[in-house]
């Protein structure tokens, strides 16, 4: 079981190094993720974007020549067309967002017919957090993608949420609805949807996972607060998962975390067939060559 | 712990007698079940009707009208209305329904200022079952009151039948949220109130019982459709009460129990500030004496 992002790292050098398409690459936040994905051997390029500006950007970093190829194509639209193909035909293993607006990104990304979204999938995005006061990865769900998520959409994140913990090597993950309270009844439709899902994993409709809510942070994630409340549950206290209500609570949460505990995160967008990278400019440094590494994990079917 | 429905009378006889008034006792089915139930020592009887004819029908039955307190009034909403009356003085804890139409009865109960329904409550109907099939009661609702009960009406029923098992004896009866299947089908209305009351049990806000649903009555009470379904729960197999979606599957059900499966029954309204029979013409003698009896335990 991966426990933290350097283990992460070190289980994805092990392995064939995956292929990273970068859309507008021209910029320095982006090339120095991936010089550090490169250098650490778990990853080669392929940057779209305008060939002069991202050979001088390169020229500050140590990147050996075959680990990557740049393909000259200043206009962005077209760029994210070319690398999501390029994803779709198996020549890159990774699409990665640059300095392109993210509109026109996600919006090749989500094309019925050339993007990279099944059928029936929905897009979220599922992050992996790595907290100082916490003695295992938390997943979280969704930190950016869906504003108000309803059933059908608490559901999908939980799934990918799910199918990113067990490549982690959880097995049964525990996955905990958070709400303000524990309280059950139909006063929130947090309450009501927590109850519904819960329900759907009692009944062994969602597989190999453990699932409760609505429950607070405390009693998702501090064993001491069942006594406390006199609330059994089954996650313990001891949550892999949090699926948030709302992208304000899950994006409130993070970003906390962040500002104030040291935490690192890693994410994705989930429901593609191949992971995006799809990080905010504001992320560390760390956190987006973690997020490189969580993307190699889930893209390595070897791992 | 009660597992028939004829261990009531005992248990009722350990207590102190009750006190029932009938409304509109006019006709032979309620005299005689009331004076029946008073030959078994269960309760003391205060007939509210027609004078003359209660005398009358005594007479037929050769029972002497002197063992009941005897309220004239002939009229029968009236009769209805005065035997609400009685209780609400104290000067009985059961009340029945007699000759009087049911809706005339449920009127006099509701009666927002002269009735017996304190502000808010939530009247219900609780049906106690016996079938030979099945090696408990059952404890189900709503048969009778609530046509299509919101998530509200159905937390209050839930609470009846658990109260109710715990005047049987039962502890911690287990309560199954009964659906057309035990799936979590988000767009069946039945399934989602169910997650939401057992999930309302599992937080400790609905007490005293095990509580879970949906689950389709197969799964509920019987062992071997909840082995084959696979249905991990407490109470899969095991129920001692079934809460129904709605009025129809709950009548279904008790009318299917008496016709067609041998099954016996006692029945009250509950909610109200005491108990109250609601007996059908359908229903069997027996029945009435249990339901009588039934009243009497659920009295305070």
């Amino acid at each position: 079981m991966i426990t933290n992002f350097t283990q992460l790292v070190d289980k994805v050098k092990t392995v064939t190094p995956q292929t990273i398409a970068v859309v507008a690459a021209e910029d320095h936040a982006t090339l120095g993720a991936i010089h550090r994905a490169i250098s650490t051997g778990f990853a080669k390029a392929i940057l779209f974007g305008n060939q002069l500006i991202i050979e001088s950007l390169l020229a500050h970093y140590e990147i050996p020549d075959h680990s990557y190829t740049i393909i000259h194509q200043p206009n962005e639209q077209i760029a994210v067309s070319e690398a999501v193909t390029m994803v779709n035909q198996g020549k890159a293993d990774i699409l990665m967002k640059g300095i392109i607006g993210t509109d026109i990104f996600l919006k090749a990304v989500l094309d019925k017919t050339s993007g990279l979204l099944n059928q029936g999938e929905v897009m979220t995005y599922v992050a992996a957090m790595q907290i100082p006061t916490y003695h295992k990865l938390l997943f979280i769900s969704d930190t950016a993608v869906i504003p108000y998520p309803d059933l059908n959409q608490k559901v999908a994140m939980l799934k990918y949420s799910v199918e990113m913990a067990k490549r982690f090597g959880i097995s049964k993950p525990k996955v905990a609805f958070i709400g303000a309270s524990e309280k059950a009844g139909n006063q929130s439709q947090t309450a009501i949807d927590a109850s519904i899902i819960s329900k759907m994993a009692q009944r062994g409709q969602l597989g190999e996972v453990i699932v409760d809510g609505p429950l607070d942070i405390f009693l998702a994630t501090q064993p001491e607060s069942l006594s406390i409340k006199r609330i059994n549950t089954p996650i313990e206290g001891d949550a892999d998962i949090l699926i948030f209500p709302s992208l304000e609570s899950c994006n409130a949460f993070y970003k906390g975390l962040v500002r104030f505990a040291g935490a690192e995160l890693a994410g994705l967008i989930q429901g593609t067939r191949k992971p995006v990278v799809l990080m905010s400019r504001s992320e560390s440094e760390n956190s987006k060559f973690y997020c490189l590494a969580l993307a190699c994990l889930m893209s390595n079917k070897n791992l | 712990m009660i597992t028939h429905l004829e261990q009531m009378i005992e248990a009722v006889k350990a207590k102190a007698r009750k006190r029932i008034v009938v409304a509109y006792a006019n006709d032979i089915h309620s005299i005689e079940a009331v004076h029946h139930t008073m030959e078994l020592g269960i309760v003391d009887a205060t007939l509210v009707g027609d004078k003359a004819t209660i005398v009358k029908v005594c007479e037929d039955l050769n029972i002497q009208s002197q063992k009941f307190r005897i309220v004239h009034e002939s009229d029968e909403q009236k009769a209805a209305h005065k035997a609400v009356e009685l209780i609400i003085k104290g000067e009985g804890d059961i009340l029945m329904k007699g000759l009087v139409s049911s809706d005339k009865y449920m009127r006099a109960i509701l009666n927002k200022d002269a009735g017996l329904l304190p502000p808010k409550a939530i009247l219900s109907h609780v049906t106690v079952i016996e079938n030979p099939n099945y090696d408990k009661l059952l404890i189900v609702g709503d048969a009778a009151i609530i046509p299509s009960p919101d998530l509200d009406q159905k937390i209050a029923i839930t609470k009846y039948l658990i109260q109710t098992a715990h005047r049987l004896g039962n502890e911690k009866p287990k309560v199954a949220i009964i659906a057309a299947t035990e799936q979590m089908l988000p767009n069946m209305p039945a399934c989602v109130d169910a997650a939401i009351i057992s999930k309302m049990g599992e937080r400790g806000q609905i007490k005293g019982a095990i509580i879970d649903g949906p689950l389709g009555l197969d799964s509920a009470i019987d062992k071997e459709s909840a082995t084959i379904k696979k249905v991990k729960s407490e109470v899969a197999g095991d129920a001692d009460c079934l809460l129904f979606p709605n009025i129809e599957t709950g009548n279904v059900f008790y009318k299917f129990n008496t016709k067609l499966a041998k099954g016996e029954l006692g029945a009250i309204v509950i909610g109200a500030k005491c108990p109250a029979i609601l007996t059908s013409r359908g229903d069997s003698a027996l029945s009435k004496t249990y339901s009588i009896a039934l009243a009497a335990l659920s009295a305070d």
